[in-house]
This record gives structure tokens, sequence and C-alpha cells, in this order.
């Protein structure tokens, strides 16, 4: 415990220098421009900044990385309320009450309610950080090939499930994933799969230029092909936070902050689930249900705290196990190898201070938006007004950029460009794009630890769902396969009916 | 993501599109060598992997296309039409940054002639039917390469110059 405040502080000290603190301040206003624009998403804004970042030192570059994510995220809420318009998907639950109470003219209130919620959630999300990464990492390490190919194939299904409205669709795009992460040598015998005798496919396919396709170019794309809307804005009053607004809900920004974190920890659901899953938590905990989605405060709140504090939660899972929470993780976790930073079960072992160092840049990307929050409202309101005929241009611009310059292929940028044709055409036909990117980070953890736990079953299955841990995990993934079939799913809520009534009886 | 449901034809479409490309998967993972010669086990054939997950695709590709027929796609069926007018924003945007990713990009100009080039372009093509209408089509002319030049340049500083970033 005491170990942990120290690691904290000694960490947060070393931030503590003129060239930390400028690119903090600078990378959480980008987050937070790229979150308020809509059509811009987290995922694309890490994405991009990873390829600005990698020439500087892996803590700055990896501070930029967290500010920018953080700050995307928060970002976000600044659209939903002012424009009715999700400026990221993780605020698609605060357009519901955030722009019902800028229609009364409370829009300032609104804002106000966002940065606290968001302060808090990060906060919220931080604490879990520092507390259950390393302890996530201690039980890690009792995982063996068996756990880690259930921990691969969890992730993908139950990203698949809960990023979209079509479990059959998303778990489609997520094998499609684990498949791309197999094309190029094999791991075993280098031998060349589905590469057609080019010579650049047999390294690969690379996570960035892939992620910068599927969520840069496709969106651009998207936003392109539609005539831009007009931007009104409500009148609004002030935006700082009212102490009775956090006091007042205390219980719904606990409440939330820890659902947030939750669903960070779950491998590839992301901020957009957390969001809906604590507004709907709240909503059934509130005494007045009727104000929600007509400019609830508690509403606003919730799904503030929720998307926010999935964002420290989401990066437990890449420290811990090196298997993202969220899309925007996986590009961190990306991040983190380019910079010779290897994280997973042993990161406590060989690496402790750096957990403590990801905490305390939790903490300055939360000052930042605590301070553009208060100051920033004039100045986003211009932003947002910024013509998207303008801007979506030189997005594509970075794009190209981003996905050469890791590698210095052209290649890289054929990839971005054929990963953003094919996810535009995916998202069109409903198909979500975060099972797809989990699977290109998993798919190598997935087919190294089948393959391992073959051979060293020789070839026996039962080892695969006989050992405790790979049990549970088996049992997750064919209970969640197994509850979107109809008859399973109707006959888990007549047996859950039936125990929650014993309950209600004993009680 | 589109809330909006695509149409049960357009699902049916899709799983026959992923059926192939399982199946094609499949095929490729059968046809590779399994490395008997190095007393390789089957299960550690470069093949296995990739032969399941083709089959699982084209498992859930299967069930996709039955539920789209149970869904009333094969009733009524007919061509969709397209009018090319109605898509000229996509079809105007792939043009363009395809143009500029596959035929400038590391293709002889320097980037940020490039990327000046290409923004130019895009933001005069997008504007077009606003400047027509307002009759202020010199000036977006004008504005276009001003707005164009301004971002090559920012951008080549910003990445090379600031961040030491490798351009094309």
């Amino acid at each position: 415990m005491f170990d942990g405040i120290i690691g904290f502080f000694s960490s947060l000290a070393d931030f503590m220098t003129p060239s930390s603190i400028f690119y903090a301040l600078l990378s959480s206003l980008i987050g937070f421009i790229i979150g308020a624009l809509p059509g811009l998403t987290a995922t694309m804004g890490v994405a991009l900044m990873t390829t600005l970042t990698i020439a500087l030192p892996p803590s700055q570059a990896l501070l930029i990385l967290i500010c920018t994510y953080v700050g995307a995220i928060y970002g976000g809420s600044r659209s939903a309320i002012l424009l009715n318009i999700p400026g990221t998907p993780a605020s698609a639950a605060s357009c519901l009450d955030g722009h019902a109470l800028a229609k009364q003219g409370l829009a300032g209130r609104a804002m106000g309610i966002a940065t606290s919620g968001s302060v808090l959630g990060t906060w919220i999300g931080m604490l879990a950080l520092a507390f259950f990464t390393p302890v996530l990492g201690e039980m890690a390490l009792k995982f063996g090939a068996y756990e880690f190919f259930w921990l691969a194939v969890f992730g993908v299904v139950i990203s698949g499930n809960l990023t979209g409205n079509d479990a059959i669709k998303g778990w489609m795009a997520g094998f499609l994933g684990l498949f791309i992460a197999g094309i190029g040598q094999d791991g075993l015998y280098a031998y060349d799969r589905y590469t057609f005798g080019i010579h650049d496919i047999s390294g690969g396919i690379s996570l960035v230029p892939a992620l910068v396709g599927a969520f840069g170019f496709a969106e651009v794309l998207t936003v392109m092909k539609d005539v831009p809307r007009a931007v009104t804005i409500n009148a609004f009053d002030t935006v700082i936070p009212k102490l009775r607004d956090v006091t007042q809900y205390w219980r719904t920004v606990i409440r939330s902050g820890l659902i947030g974190t939750g669903i960070g920890i779950v491998p590839g659901v992301g901020e957009d689930v957390a969001a809906w899953a604590s507004y709907a938590a709240a909503k059934r905990a509130s005494k007045e249900k009727e104000k929600f989605g007509k400019g609830s405060i508690e509403g606003l709140m919730a799904a503030e705290t929720g998307d926010n504090a999935c964002v420290p939660g989401a990066i437990i899972p890449v420290l811990a196990l090196a298997v993202p929470g969220s899309a925007p993780a996986a590009v961190l976790l990306a991040a983190m190898l380019i910079h010779g930073v290897n994280p997973g079960p042993l990161i406590m072992i060989e690496n402790p201070k750096f957990v403590y160092d990801v905490v305390a840049m939790m903490f300055i990307a939360s000052v930042g938006i605590l301070i553009y929050g208060l100051t920033l409202t004039k100045l986003l309101i211009k932003i947002l007004q910024f013509p998207q005929t303008l801007i979506m241009p030189v997005i594509f611009v970075l794009c190209v950029v981003g996905s050469y310059a890791i590698s210095q292929r052209l290649f890289d940028v054929y990839v971005m460009l054929a990963f953003g044709v094919i996810g535009f055409f995916l998202r069109q036909l409903n198909f979500p794009m975060a099972p797809l990117v989990l699977g290109i980070v998993l798919g190598d953890l997935m087919e190294k630890n089948l393959r391992r736990g073959l051979v060293l079953s020789d070839g026996d299955l039962l080892p695969f769902i006989t050992r405790p841990i790979a049990f549970v995990m088996f049992a997750l993934v064919a209970g969640t396969i197994l509850l979107n079939v109809p008859v399973f799913h109707a006959a888990a809520a007549r047996a859950w009916g039936a125990a929650t009534q014993v309950f209600r009886r004993g009680s | 993501m589109d809330d909006e449901k695509p149409a049960p034809l357009a699902d049916l479409l899709t799983g026959a599109a992923w059926l192939t490309l399982a199946l094609a998967i499949m095929i490729g993972a059968w046809q590779m060598d399994r490395l008997e010669r190095l007393s390789a086990a089957i299960y550690t054939a470069p093949g296995l992997v990739p032969g399941l997950l083709g089959a699982a695709i084209a498992l859930m590709a299967v069930i996709l296309m039955g539920r789209a027929a149970r869904a009333g796609a094969l009733a009524n069926v007919r061509l969709p039409t397209l009018r090319i007018a109605d898509h000229w924003r996509l079809i105007a945007a792939l043009v363009l940054c395809l143009g500029f990713a596959i035929g400038l990009v590391g293709r002889g100009p320097p980037f940020w002639l490039a990327a000046a080039l290409f923004t130019a372009v895009t933001v005069f093509v997008f504007q077009f039917p606003a400047r027509r209408r307002d009759g202020t089509l010199a000036r977006g002319a004008m504005f276009a390469m001003a707005f164009g030049l301004i971002a090559g340049f920012t951008i080549h500083y910003l990445f090379q110059d600031l961040f030491l970033v490798r351009l094309p």
C-alpha cells in the first residue's frame, strides 16, 4: 500500500519537468479537440499521435498518448451536449441528458457536470489501476498456454457480443481479426501463410496501419459521404461545476466509476459500453427515473463518470496481461511495444515503476481535462463550427503519414487504405470495428498458446477445459455464445427468474 | 457505428461474400505444407489455426445467411438501383484519397507538395456545390489553394522538423 503511494508520488515527481508538463497540456488539448469534433475518435487520435511521438523517449511518448486518450474521451461530451452529436461513440449516452439540459439553457451546467464526472471517473479508475494491476499481474503468473488461449478467445467473443448490436457480426469481425493476425510467417516454422509471394506481407500486417485505416480512413469516408449538418449551438450558462451536483450524486459517481472501470478491464469492450451500462445502472437506482432522457443531472453524471473511468480500467489488462480493454488501449499497447516497454504478467517483476508511471500519467491527464474543461468553452465552440470539409482532407494526410512513419514502408500505407475501405463497408453493413482490432491484437497470443498447449498435451484437448482457470474461461465463452441462441436465452431467463423468485421469497 | 440495420438482402449478400472468403481461407489452409518431413505433429501444422478460423467464419456466415433468408431476403428480390449522382461524395472521396495515397505519395513530388495538392483539390471539390450556388467559385479556388499550402507546410514542419518523423 505505502509502496504504491510512494511509487505514485515518485513517478509524479519525475513528470514535473517543463517539457513533460508542456507535452501533457498540449496532448490533452489535442485529445480534447479530437474528441469534441464529431467524426474523429479517440482510437484515431491515439494512433496518429503514436507516429508523431515515435522519436520521443518512451515515458514522454506514452504520457502524450495517455493524455490524448483521456482528453478525447472527455472531449466527446462537448459536442454531445452542445450539438446532440457524440464527439466519440463513448459520449453517445451523454447526448440524452446533456443536450436536453442544453436545450433548457443549462449547457454550461451540463459541461460542468461532464467535467466533474470525467475527472472523478478518471480518479476512481486510476485508483483501481494502481491497486488491481499488481493483483491481476500476479494472478496471470498462474496462467499457462491453455488459460492464455481462452483469454484471447474470451476477449474476441465478449467484444463481439457487446460492442455492436448483432453478436454474429461482432464475432465474424473478431474472427477475421484473428485470421488477419496470422497472415505472414507463422511463429513456429516461419512458414509463409497467405502471402501470395509478396515479400512485404511475410512480416505480417502491422497493427498501427490497420488501426489507422479502420478508425481513421474509414471515418474520413463516413463523414465525407454525407452533406455536413449545420451547427447550431444553444446559449449556455457558467461551466464551473457545482459542488452540490457532485455531493448530491456521490453514490452515482462511485457506482458509475466502478462499473466503468470493471467494463474497462473486460477485453475489447470499451468506453461506449461503460457509459451505457453506468447510465442504465443509475437509472435503475435513481429516485428520479422520470427525469432520465429529459435533462437528468444524475444520468449525465453517470455516463460521463462511467466512460472516463473505463480509460484507466482498459489499461489494467494492457499492463497486466498485454491484452487491451478497448480499441484505443490496443493502440496504446502497440505503442508500448514500439517503445520497448513489454507489458504482461511479468511487468510487476521486471518494471514495477512503469505501472506507477502510468497512474501518474492518468492523474496528469485528469488535471489537463479539468483545466480545459473550465477554460476553453468559447474556443471549443469556434472549433466545433470549423467546417468538416476542411478537417477531413488534413486527417487523411495524417493517416498516410501515420501509417508510413513507423516502418517507413509504402506497403503500410496500402495496408491502411485496404483496412479503411474494408472497414468503411463493414461499418455500413453493421459490423463493429472493435472486435476486428482486438482480433488482430490477440491473434498471435491465441495461436501460439493453442499450438503450445496442444504440443504440451500431445494433442489432448482435455487440459483446455479441465484446469480450473481454463474451465472458468471456457464456461464464460460458451455461456456468452449460448446466451445468443434464442432457446438457451429463454431457458436461462426462466432459470434466472426462478432463482431470483426464491431469493425474493426468502427475503 | 450506424444503428440502422441493413436490409435482409444486404445481409444475405454479405453472408455469401463472407462464406466465399471463409472457404478460400480453408482451402488455403488445407493446401499448406504440413511439414511432415520435419516430423511436425499435425496440431502444429501452419494451416491448423487459419483452417479452424475459416471454418468458424463459414459457420457464422451460413447462420447470417439463414437469418437473412428467414427475415425475407429472398421475397421480392430486386436488384438495387444505384445512382452515381446520389453517391458522388463517397466516390469523389474515394478517388481523391486513393489517388493521393497511391498515385502521388512516394512517386516523385515532395510530400508537402503532394499533401497541399490533395488538400486543395479535395476542399475545392467538396465546397464546389455551395460555391457555385453562391457564385464564389474563383474565391473558393483561391481559398482551397491557400488552405492546401498551409496544411502541407504545417504537416511537413510538424512531423519532419519538430518531431523528427520521416515522411514518404
